[in-house]
Parts: structure tokens; C-alpha cells; sequence
């Protein structure tokens, strides 16, 4: 790993001049906050490269470009948890659902809240040192929450994407803008939510918006300028594809493909309103120049009838190329989605087994059906899918008018928690829901901009609903552990070298277990739901855990607006 | 009544502009109906004072498109350009919501409130206690009898600008929606 302090001088020159260009006479202020808190202005691409060994910092939403959630420092471990305590707790303005992911730079913390408010914090003491209140145009439209997952950072700048579809540049020392683009028009259905991920001087992002009949995409910005480099349509402009009666798993769908056929020759290709969001951060590979993202269900979720064909690449895992955007391959999970059973959680890149047991570069994906996926990362190929993570009955059962239940139910499986992986051991993490519930379908016209369901899915009040961790191993596709929760899950978990993987609960229980078999090792009540995926990172050689706890919109889980810091001492 | 009003307030009929300059006097012309201190002056009439903006902004809009029909708001609204509506929306949205004289729902009507908001999810786009925010309306304390007719309209699809909203309320028993409008009309103030 690069010595930071090889990049102090110049990047900290590189910030005056920053800083003089627009705020003048302010500047040698901001330099002596930069002193203060430490160097603010080193996040280099060569930092971002290797975060995966980086013990001290956590750079990106999850943890590294591959998107491993494993944090290799093992200080916390299983011998010690037990002692975890608080270190500090941060109050945001903003009491509601937080689903951000601590970003950790020598020293200083980046968190978001509802609403798009970036905070920067003293990592030791919370204190804080800025806030950003986006100031937010009259247009949003949102499915799931006023939700942020967090920010992206790169040299002395800090990227956050907002509600309103804006993504704005801060400068890191200040807070103050320095750029603020229109991603795209929040008046169409198009929303961010999603923290932006940055690679070789290019900010990639995706949209909200699969329940507005948008047109989905990823699109690249320039680091520095914020000028529009390129786009990739999530949805291209023959989204028909090859037919598929079955699901990768090799289910039957029962698609009423004449009936389909005839659809698309009266109404034409739907490529135009037919969804395809992308909810959460690319795995970003930088040896092959590929970037790996999943894409979110087609609309009208629920109501297949406008929208013929195989809806390219909805509930996919796409992967195309960093510099220009172009696609590489695809491979999709469900054709002609109407469920809702999208792919939202984030991919990560990983060293898995093929199917004759040669170590490959896979990517991993785990779904809301349940399964975790495995996929050649070269050609995005399945090798495999992991035994169901939870109840899966009736699938797939076509939604009705008076609504067919069918399991799992159309929040997962897996949510966009994003999962973690143990390389050594293997395995991948994810946390799940059970909760149960009926697809109804109801047909309407295109509705420009507006919610767009086609139809309903019903949380059925008395059956029961419980979520659960589960532990994969990827190279077979076997669970190795399973622990039951009493709540459905949602928010993400972090495995690290201490042999550990840290969860939340909407129930405000934030716990620590091993990695290794499950068994619950720590727990600790925050007081409002902790359905934010944690990160870690150290200061002064002192490694801390840090979550969220602010409930979730989503699930209607008690709300809060604490940041949390744990350590041990 | 409605288009007495409206030649009262020097309106012309369907085409003809607002004959007013500034947003106040823009927004005077509203006072009539939806009241010069924010109670509306009939129990059929909504709310628009403290109401979220973008919100306000889309019905305008969708009532001027014809995507939202009401015989009194499709013509005031025919008459508005964009940027007043934007104006409008702005203005109002800042107001402070009043507070309507409607008593907090029975436990027995709250329970099936709470149990309809579970099984839809209300409060996921709603959010906490029905407060709402950019193109999401607020509920609580909302007048009753518009409640229960707009919701009877968006599942009949007399009013077809919102046809996610129109697959809940068709997903919920009429009788249901009922108790639901009088659960949220009894939600008083802000929180
Ligand atoms: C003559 C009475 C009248 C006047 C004057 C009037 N309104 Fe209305 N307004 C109504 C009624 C009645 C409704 C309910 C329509 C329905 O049931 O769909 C309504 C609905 C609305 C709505 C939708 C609110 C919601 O919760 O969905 C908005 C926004 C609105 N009016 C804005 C205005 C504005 C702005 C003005 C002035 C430029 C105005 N109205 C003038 C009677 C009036
Ligand atoms: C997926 C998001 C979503 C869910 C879930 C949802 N709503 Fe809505 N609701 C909206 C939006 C968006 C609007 C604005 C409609 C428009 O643009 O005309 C709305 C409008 C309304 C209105 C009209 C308010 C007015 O002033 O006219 C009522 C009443 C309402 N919703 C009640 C409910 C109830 C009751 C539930 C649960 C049974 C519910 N909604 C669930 C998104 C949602």
C-alpha cells in the first residue's frame, strides 16, 4: 500500500489552490482543518485500487472495488467481542431510514441520511466538522424511502447522488459544492438513492425509478468536471430477447408466449418505459477494465401484459466497459418479471470454483428469490445458485386479480443489502426476509411519471414474518450456518479478519457473530432499527466498528438518527 | 355552485386567464374553496395549505392535462401556466397545515388502519405517520369526506392520475378504505 504522506504536499497545494479558486481568502482556514483532522485531500486511485488491504480507511460503499465487505483488520475478533462498547454516537438532523455506508478517509467520516444530508465527522469523536443539506427541488419521486446509501470519494472531492436525481461534488475539506449535475428528470420517475462509485476519474451511477416506467441506465461522469461521459441504456432498444419459458434456476414462469408474441406485434418493443433501474454500486474490475452491476425489474412490476418478451436485461447481472460504457455480456435471472423479484443486491468479484472445480474469477449476486448466484466472470455465465436461503412455495405462480401468494414475497430473499464475503473461508453472507405475500394484477396505460405497479403485492397480516443470516459457500452452493431473526431483514452485513460478521435488526439489535459458525457473540441495543450495511476502519491504531441506526421507510421500522461507533477499551 | 364562483372571482370560463399578477392574488382566488386561512369551506374540498409541493404541483398539472378530472379544478387550473403552477405550489406548500376539528379514530378503527398500512405498506411512500414529502401528499389530519372520496375514486378510477395509488385501493376492501380515511383524518398536527 502507498504511504499517504508520499501525496501530502502536493494534494494539499492542490486543495489550496482548490479552495482559493472558490472561496478566495478562506483557504488557509480550510488547511488548518486539513492539519487538524488529518490529511483530507489523499484519496489517490492508487488508494482506491488496493482498499482491499487498506486496514485503516474503508473507501468505497462495500469496502473495496470487488465489493467484498471483508475488512482485513482483525484487532476486534472473536475473543474480544464480547467487550465491544460504544465509542461515540452522532446525531443526524434527520430522523428517518438510514441506509448509509460510513466511507472512512484518515480520519474523517462521510455519512448520509434521508433526504440526500451529507455529514463529514471526526472518525474518533464525532464530532462533526460539516453538513451538507441538499437543497432539494420541488420533484421527487421515490418508491421505497427518502433513502441515501452513501458517498463516493476520489482526491479532495466527495460525491453524493440525491433524491432529486442530482449528483454533486463537495469539496472534501468544506462541504461547499463544487459541481451539481442532473443525472435525469425526477418529473419522468428517476431518483437517486444509491451511492456513486468512482474509477479512473469517471463517476458511475445508477437510477431508481423500476415502479415509474422510466428507462433505466448507468451513466458515467467525469470526476473533475462533472461533464457526462457515457450511458448505458439498461433497457436497449430490442429488450425482446430469446423467449425464456424458465428462470436461470430452470423453473417454469408459465409466460403465455403467444399471447406475448401477438402483444409485441400490436404495441411494438416497450424499451422506452420499461424500468430496468439499478439500485446499488458496480463491482468494478480494473485488471480486465469491467465494470459488473445488477439490474432492477421492469415496469409496470406486476403487469407483463404491455411489455412482450424476455425485457432485456431487467433482473440481470450486466457487465460492460469502464471507459466507454460498452456492453460485455449479460446473463438474466428472470425473464418477464412480474413479481418483483428483482436483482437489487450489489455483485462482488471473487475467486470462486467453476463447475470442475478450477479456481475462476466469479462474480457472486444474491437474489430476492433466495439463491445465491455464481457466475463466470469472463462471459457472466451461471456456474451455479446456491440451495434457497429461505421458503420459496408456489413459484411461479402468476399474479391474479384477487392476488395468488406465492413465496418469498416481492422484498426478498435478499433486499439491496448488499452481502459479505470471507475469501479464506470461502463463504458469502447475506441476510434475508420471509414475508409472505399475495401478487395481484390490475392493467393500466402508461401513467408518465407516476407510480406504475400494474397491480399489487399484499403483505398477508397473519402469516408470520422472520428474516434470517445465512452463511454460502460459494464453491459448492451448500449453506454451511443459518440464524434465525425474529424481524425480516434489511440493511447489509460486514465480515472481517477477526473472524466476524456484524448485522443489524429492525428491532434495534445490532450483533456481532462468528463467521465461522454463527454463533452469536456480541449484541447490543441502539434503539431504532440498524438497517444500514456497517463499515470499520482505525484511527491512531485503534480499529472501530461503525453503523447506522435510523430504522427503515421500507419495512416500517422505528426511526432514528444515530450514527454509531463501537470499539473496544 | 362551483362556476358562480368562479364568474364571482372574474374568472372566465375554460381557456380564459386568471386575472391575477401576483402570486397573492393568484392564490386569492383559491382562498373561496380551499379557505383564506386553510380550512377548506366545504368537507369535500382537500387541504392545500401546508401541503407537500411537488404534490401540489403534479394535480395542477394532471388536472390541467386532463389526467385528474374535477369539474371546478380541470377549469382554474386550464387557465394556469407551468410557472404558475410552480408558483402556486411553492406558496401554498409554505403555508402552515390547519388544523381541522376531527376526532382521533376508535381503537377498533385504528387496528384495521394499522392492519391495512401493514399489508400496503401505506407509510413506505407516506412515510412516518402519514406526513408525506415532495410528490407523496400528507394525510394526516386531511379533511374526512375528501379522504374517503378520493380513495372510492382512485379504486372506481373516476380518478385515473395515479394508477399505482388506483392497484392499492383496489387491493383494500371499500369498507376498509372507509376506516382508513377516518383513522387519517384523526391524525392532528405535525410530529
Ligand atoms: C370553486 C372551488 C375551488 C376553487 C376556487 C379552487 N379549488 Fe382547488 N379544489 C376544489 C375541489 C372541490 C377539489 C377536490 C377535487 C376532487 O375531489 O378531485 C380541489 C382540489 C385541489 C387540489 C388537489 C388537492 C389534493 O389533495 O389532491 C389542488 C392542488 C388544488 N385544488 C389547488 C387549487 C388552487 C391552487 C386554486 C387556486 C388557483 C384552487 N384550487 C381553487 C375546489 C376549488
Ligand atoms: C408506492 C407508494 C404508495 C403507497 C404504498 C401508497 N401510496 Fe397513496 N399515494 C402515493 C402517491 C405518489 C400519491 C400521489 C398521487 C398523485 O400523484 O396523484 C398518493 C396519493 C394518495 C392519496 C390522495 C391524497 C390527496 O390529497 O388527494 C390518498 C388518500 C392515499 N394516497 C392513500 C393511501 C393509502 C391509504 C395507502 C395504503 C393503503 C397508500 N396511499 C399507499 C403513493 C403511495
Amino acid at each position: 500500500m502507498a504511504d499517504p504522506r508520499r501525496y501530502h504536499l502536493s494534494t494539499t497545494m492542490l486543495a489550496a489552490a482548490f479552495a482559493m479558486a472558490l472561496s478566495g481568502p478562506g483557504y488557509s482556514e480550510e488547511i488548518k482543518s486539513a492539519t487538524k483532522f488529518g490529511d483530507l485531500s489523499s484519496v489517490t486511485q492508487d488508494l482506491l485500487t488496493h482498499a482491499s488491504s487498506d486496514s485503516s480507511n474503508f473507501l468505497h460503499t462495500n469496502g473495496d472495488y470487488g465489493q467484498s465487505r471483508f475488512y482485513p483488520n482483525s484487532q476486534i475478533n472473536t475473543t474480544n467481542v464480547a467487550k465491544l462498547r460504544p465509542a461515540w454516537i452522532f446525531q443526524t438532523e434527520v430522523k428517518e431510514s438510514l441506509e448509509t455506508s460510513p466511507i472512512i478517509v484518515n480520519g474523517i467520516m462521510y455519512v448520509t441520511t434521508s433526504f440526500s444530508h451529507v455529514y463529514a465527522l471526526n472518525a474518533r469523536t464525532g464530532e462533526e466538522i460539516w453538513h451538507y443539506a441538499h437543497k432539494m427541488g420541488p420533484i421527487t419521486t421515490f418508491c421505497c424511502g427518502p433513502n441515501n446509501r452513501g458517498v463516493a470519494v476520489a482526491d479532495n472531492l466527495v460525491y453524493v447522488a440525491t433524491l432529486d436525481a442530482h449528483l454533486v461534488a463537495l469539496d472534501a475539506h468544506t462541504g461547499k459544492t463544487v459541481w451539481d449535475k442532473e443525472v435525469a428528470d425526477p418529473e419522468e420517475g428517476y431518483s437517486e438513492t444509491m451511492a456513486p462509485t468512482v474509477a479512473k476519474g469517471k463517476v458511475l451511477i445508477g437510477t431508481n425509478g423500476g415502479e415509474y416506467g422510466i428507462r433505466g441506465f448507468v451513466k458515467a461522469f467525469d470526476a473533475k468536471t462533472g461533464n457526462l461521459v457515457w450511458t448505458f441504456n439498461t433497457v436497449p432498444e430490442n429488450s425482446v430477447g430469446v423467449w425464456a419459458e424458465k428462470d436461470l434456476t430452470g423453473r417454469d414462469m408459465h409466460r403465455d408466449i403467444a399471447a406475448e408474441k401477438a402483444a409485441l406485434a400490436k404495441l411494438g418493443d416497450p424499451y422506452k418505459t420499461l424500468g430496468g433501474g439499478v439500485w446499488q454500486n458496480p463491482a468494478v474490475d480494473l485488471e480486465t477494465n469491467r465494470i459488473y452491476f445488477v439490474v432492477g425489474n421492469p415496469s409496470p412490476d406486476l403487469d407483463g401484459a404491455s411489455r412482450p418478451g424476455d425485457n432485456l436485461y431487467t433482473d440481470s447481472l450486466v457487465s460492460v466497459d469502464l471507459d466507454t460504457g460498452k456492453y460485455i455480456c449479460h446473463q438474466q435471472y428472470i425473464s418477464h418479471d412480474v413479481w418483483d423479484l428483482d436483482a437489487v443486491s450489489p455483485p462482488v468479484i471473487t475467486q470462486v470454483a467453476d463447475k470442475d472445480g478450477k479456481p475462476v474469477k466469479g462474480i457472486l449476486h444474491a437474489g430476492k428469490t433466495g439463491h445465491l448466484y455464481v457466475h463466470d466472470a469472463k462471459d457472466c455465465s451461471l456456474i451455479r445458485f446456491s440451495e434457497a436461503m429461505v421458503p420459496q412455495e408456489n413459484m411461479w405462480a402468476l399474479p391474479t386479480k384477487e392476488g395468488a401468494r406465492m413465496l418469498p414475497g416481492a422484498n426478498g430473499g435478499v433486499e439491496w443489502s448488499p452481502i459479505a464475503t470471507d475469501p479464506k473461508q470461502g463463504l458469502a453472507y447475506a441476510i434475508n426476509l420471509h414475508q409472505p405475500m399475495t401478487y395481484s394484477v390490475e392493467s393500466s396505460a402508461y401513467p408518465s411519471g407516476k407510480l406504475w405497479l400494474g397491480g399489487a403485492f399484499k403483505v398477508i397480516p397473519t402469516e408470520e414474518q422472520w428474516g434470517n443470516v445465512t452463511a454460502v459457500d460459494y464453491n459448492t452452493g451448500k449453506i454451511r450456518w443459518q440464524v434465525k431473526t425474529a424481524q425480516p431483514m434489511i440493511g447489509g452485513i460486514l465480515a472481517t479478519a477477526g473472524g466476524l460478521v456484524f448485522t443489524g435488526e429492525g428491532n434495534g439489535l445490532f450483533k456481532a457473530y462468528s463467521s465461522e459458525n454463527g454463533s452469536l457473540l456480541w449484541q447490543f441495543q441502539a434503539g431504532a432499527g440498524v438497517n444500514a450495511p456497517p463499515s470499520s476502519y482505525s484511527v491512531d491504531g485503534q480499529q472501530y466498528i461503525v453503523v447506522g441506526a435510523g430504522g427503515n421507510t421500507q419495512l416500517d421500522y422505528k426511526r432514528g438518527n444515530a450514527i454509531m461507533a463501537f470499539t473496544i477499551n | 355552485m362551483a362556476l358562480g364562483v368562479l364568474a364571482l372571482l372574474g374568472l372566465k370560463d375554460a381557456g380564459g386567464p386568471v386575472k391575477a399578477d401576483t402570486i397573492e392574488e393568484k392564490a386569492g382566488v383559491c382562498a373561496s374553496c380551499h379557505g383564506a386561512n386553510g380550512v377548506p369551506t366545504a368537507k369535500n374540498i382537500p387541504i392545500i395549505w401546508g401541503q407537500t409541493e411537488g404534490y401540489l404541483y403534479l394535480q395542477l398539472r394532471d388536472f390541467k392535462k386532463g389526467a385528474r378530472q374535477n369539474e371546478v379544478m380541470s377549469q382554474i387550473a386550464s387557465t394556469l401556466e407551468k410557472d404558475d403552477m410552480k408558483a402556486l405550489a411553492a406558496y401554498f406548500a409554505q403555508k402552515t397545515w390547519p388544523v381541522l376539528d376531527q376526532p382521533a379514530a376508535s381503537d377498533e378503527v385504528t387496528r384495521i388502519a394499522k392492519t391495512v398500512n401493514s399489508s400496503v405498506q401505506c407509510t413506505s411512500c407516506h412515510l412516518e405517520r402519514f406526513q408525506g414529502n415532495s410528490t407523496v401528499p400528507r394525510l394526516a389530519g386531511q379533511s374526512h369526506d375528501y379522504l374517503v372520496k378520493t380513495t372510492a375514486e382512485f379504486r372506481n378510477g373516476v380518478r385515473g392520475n395515479n394508477p399505482g395509488m388506483t392497484s392499492l385501493m383496489k387491493a383494500t376492501p371499500e369498507d376498509d378504505l372507509v376506516k382508513v380515511s377516518t383513522y387519517l383524518a384523526g391524525l392532528a398536527g405535525s410530529y
